[in-house]
């Protein structure tokens, strides 16, 4: 009776650290902030005592505010000149911009011209490692393999095999999925895969040693390998990193289309 | 009449198993990661009804699987059929009453069947070789699938000894022996 009564609180504790495991691993970093900045805050008289009491010993307290002004006036120089930069860039890109937007101004048209079936997302998969989705259009439809899949904000995926009434789309994000991309800002292609690092965001691979990427360039289908038209949007640079070799640097990318709440879909059967 | 309502339950198991994991499991996760009780299935099942039944269980579940959510048909099928063939040669090895070892038998289990599926993503998908992410997603999983083992215990142990009298053909005599 003893035996069981402490496997039942065992079984209650156990559920209860779940949850708590669940809960604190899925907050948001803004709402860990908050209860940083409450620790903080009860801590900080305690730490500006301990620092007032160190500069007395010291006696470097004019010292340390000198280097405090010359910090700040550091940071609002630097800052000055990552903004010249950002515009010489911005100017350059507006350059190349200038070239390219009528070219975009053709594919909006072309992107109204192609025929869609709405979906529904019907099922996700249960596996950490793919990111496969199950719509209700099948062969009925006129759904077929390889065929390209998009939301209201931009690219999902690629139909990967078909039912009479449902279908299974390999999403962008997916591991084993590769599309061509071009960065709205350049016109040579990069490849842009999915990463179990972050299910939420795209790498992207194969960039040009000559090619300018900045955080918030738009990056688009290449229409290269025949699946995916040209021009349709993926998602934004999120950052970049540069490794030793300039050939092997990569970009995050977030995608456009927000996967976690995608309910309904767009299949392109016609290009 | 008693071996088909054993196998209804195996069934029907399946299906609370598969509604579980593909709602709720989708959002009470692990930092977005969440556990895999189609391996603890096909352990509870080897464990349980024999490598005959077990095995051929898991075999066509995760046929199923694959048929409904993967990315190709058989994998899921073959390893989670190898997951139930091993747990005859766990129940013959080591004990069931134990819930650490059935702990460490669901730790061995998903770490076999999610590494023979990367494997095989690897080879046959072409994708990118990510060890570290790998590692972090599988161990999670891990500790969720053991935190899931802890929880349902009991009445793993429950079902599972009312399945064994039905499929072997056991009297529930392990405790006095």
């Amino acid at each position: 009776m003893k035996h069981n009564k402490t496997g039942l609180i065992g079984i209650i504790i156990t559920v209860i650290v779940l949850i708590i495991v669940v809960i604190i691993s899925n907050l948001k970093t803004n709402q860990l902030q908050n209860m940083q900045t409450v620790v903080s805050k009860l801590f900080m008289p305690l730490q500006n005592g301990y620092v007032f009491i160190k500069n007395k010993i010291t006696g470097d307290e004019q010292q340390l505010s000198d280097i405090e002004i010359l910090k700040n006036e550091n940071s609002a120089l630097r800052e000055e000149n990552s903004k010249l930069k950002e515009q010489v860039r911005e100017l350059e890109i507006l350059k190349s911009e200038n070239n390219t937007l009528k070219e975009y101004v053709n594919l909006k048209d072309k992107y109204s011209d192609y025929t869609t079936v709405p979906a529904n997302v019907i099922e996700r998969s249960y596996s950490n490692y793919d990111k496969i989705l199950i719509i209700n259009v099948g062969t009925n439809d006129g759904i077929k393999e390889n065929m390209p899949v998009i939301s209201e904000s931009g690219l999902v995926g690629k139909i990967l095999s078909v039912t009479d009434s449902s279908s299974k789309v390999q999403t962008i994000i997916d591991t084993a999925s590769t599309v061509s991309a071009t960065i709205s800002t350049a016109s040579e292609s990069i490849l842009l895969k999915g990463t179990l690092a972050d299910t939420n965001t795209l790498k992207a691979t194969s960039i040009p040693v000559e090619t300018s990427i900045l955080q918030g360039d738009e990056v688009v289908t290449s229409g290269f390998g025949g699946i995916f038209p040209k021009g349709i949007l993926i998602g934004t640079i999120n950052s970049v990193v540069n490794t030793k070799n300039e050939l092997d640097r990569y970009a995050v990318v977030n995608p456009a289309t927000d996967f976690s709440k995608l309910e309904t879909v767009l299949v392109i059967t016609q290009k | 009449m008693k071996k088909f309502r054993a196998i209804a339950i195996i069934i029907l198991l399946f299906l609370i198993i598969y509604f579980f994991q593909i709602n709720f499991f989708s959002w009470f996760t692990i930092r977005g990661i969440m556990p895999n009780l189609f391996v603890l299935l096909a352990l509870f099942l080897g464990l349980f009804t024999g490598k005959k039944i077990g095995g051929f269980f898991s075999l066509f579940f995760g046929i199923i699987l694959d048929i409904l959510i993967g990315r190709s048909i058989g994998f899921t099928g073959i390893f989670l059929g190898i997951i139930g063939l091993l747990g005859e040669y766990f129940d013959k090895n080591f004990s069931k009453d134990s819930r650490v070892t059935i702990i460490l038998m669901t730790v061995g289990s998903t770490i076999l069947f999610e590494v023979c599926m990367y494997i095989v993503n690897i080879i046959k998908f072409k994708i990118e070789i990510e060890i570290l992410p790998f590692l972090i997603t599988l161990s999670l999983e891990v500790i969720y699938n053991t935190f899931l083992v802890i929880i349902l215990y009991p009445g793993i142990k429950k079902l599972g000894y009312y399945l064994e009298n039905i499929l072997k053909n056991k009297k529930l005599l392990t405790r006095y022996f």
